[in-house]
């Protein structure tokens, strides 16, 4: 009986301390997923500048373009139009976010 | 034993991801445009349908295979203004080249590539870039033979910076006699500096064919776009024994921003004008004999789905003969995995 009492005693005080942890984790994780929201947002309007400064030189933005296709696309962009390393990245975020 | 088969399962797991990730992203394109061309020239009609396909395959973040064939149909009358349609069909690579991207600086080409000669070939010539349907009379200065180079060619963006950006393309061409495959022994270059704040580019390219006695071709370029309004500068001039040219292109959108999708927001207007000044004509350099002013309009039409309609008419003046010369084209640029799968 005062093993029971005991268990029950040490898993209502594991609950409480992870309680106690779990909260500001997911205060953090949520703020982060925010942050991250804003900044995949930032650098998808940051790529859409560089695809009208380099690829939007020459042609439109295709009208839709699926992530298979993306990295074919933007390898092809990168020879011709010769874009760094960068700015593929960041046109990769604006055309297949 | 339970042990060892989760780290297998585990493994196994991770194997696929990453099988399915490199799958993901390593996917092959095939892109390109089909396109359908009538023209009236002088009074001779013509109709012109194309298949352009680009291949491109990627081979890691470092290698690139990419492809682009033109398959064309000219159908005419025999005697040109009169007489039966009778039409013959034309296969070529435009390009075949492996790439190897060593960095943002440098990337070395081997294989058939489109020769870098001022900004036209290379940038404005595909059937789905191009504003007007006709090519620049300049266009076979500097690109003799066949307009590509089968050879190697290194290019890249020399320097970086916020304000302006250093472009360069250098290359050799060997002699190619191969049917449809033809290039011309030569070697070049192009240097140009842009601006992307300003959407300003200047450059100049230099050709030195090395044979029929060796010849140089010059060049100079200036693309203007500025940021806020929908409009398009582009200019090139070319000098060559057989002649020396220039034209100058202007394109309006009709919208407040080049993404509009309006009715009217999908209209583009575009005019040309050129000038070329004969000079001594060189075997196979598909210049004018004579001097040669033509002024060309023409308006475009954005329709969903990648479906374009080009008008445009050009009035040519020759000391050989004044023409007329009216276009009409509908072109369908098409991109697709070239494997079938998700579209995730």
């Amino acid at each position: 009986m005062k093993t029971r009492a005991l268990t029950a005693a040490m898993i209502v005080l594991s609950a409480c301390c992870l309680k106690g942890v779990a909260f500001p984790q997911n205060t953090a994780s949520t703020q982060r997923a925010t942050t991250g929201a804003r900044s995949a947002a930032q650098q998808a309007k940051e790529g859409e500048r560089r695809f009208q400064a380099n690829c939007g030189r020459c042609h439109n933005a295709p009208e839709s373009i699926s992530p298979r296709e993306a990295k074919a696309v933007l390898q092809h962009m990168r020879v011709r139009a010769m874009l760094s390393a960068e700015d593929e990245q960041l046109i990769l975020k604006f055309l297949a976010p | 034993m339970s042990l060892s088969k989760n780290i297998c399962g585990i493994g196994l797991l991770f194997l696929c991801s990453a099988s399915a990730l490199f799958g993901q992203s390593d996917t092959p394109i095939l892109s390109g445009a089909v396109q359908f061309l009538g023209t009236s020239n002088a009074g001779a009609h013509f109709y012109q349908p194309v298949i352009v396909p680009v291949l491109a395959v990627p081979l890691g973040d470092h290698f690139f295979i990419e492809s682009r064939a033109e398959i064309q149909g000219f159908i005419a009358r025999d005697n040109g203004t009169t007489g039966p349609y009778s039409g013959q069909f034309i296969a070529t690579f435009d390009y075949a080249q492996l790439d190897y991207i060593a960095n943002s600086h440098l990337t070395i080409s081997a294989g058939r590539f489109l020769t870098p000669f001022n900004i036209y070939n290379e940038r404005y010539n595909a059937p789905w870039i191009r504003n007007l349907p006709d090519a620049a009379i300049t266009f076979p200065i500097g690109t003799r033979t066949s307009g590509s180079s089968n050879g190697a060619m290194l290019r890249g963006v020399a320097v970086a910076r916020k304000k302006f950006e250093v472009n360069y393309t250098a290359y050799f061409s060997a002699l190619t006699t191969v049917e449809n495959l033809g290039s011309g022994r030569a070697a070049g270059g192009r240097a140009g500096i842009f601006f992307p704040e300003k959407g300003f580019e200047i450059g100049a390219s230099y050709q030195r064919f090395l044979q029929n006695g060796n010849s140089n071709a010059s060049g100079f370029y200036a693309v203007w776009q500025p940021p806020s309004v929908p409009l398009d500068i582009r200019s090139e001039f070319a000098n060559s024994p057989s002649g020396r040219g220039y034209w100058l292109e202007s394109a309006y959108r009709f919208a407040k921003d080049r993404r509009n999708t309006s009715g009217i927001g999908r209209l583009q207007a575009v005019a040309r004008m050129q000038q070329f000044f004969a000079g001594t004509p060189q075997a196979g350099d598909s210049l004018p004999t004579a001097d040669t002013n033509r002024f060309d309009c023409g308006l475009n039409y954005y329709l969903p789905h990648e479906v374009r309609l080009t008008g445009s008419y050009g009035r040519q003046f020759s000391s050989l003969g004044n023409a007329n010369i009216w276009n009409f084209q509908i072109t369908y640029r098409f991109l697709f995995p070239a494997w079938p799968g998700g579209s995730r």
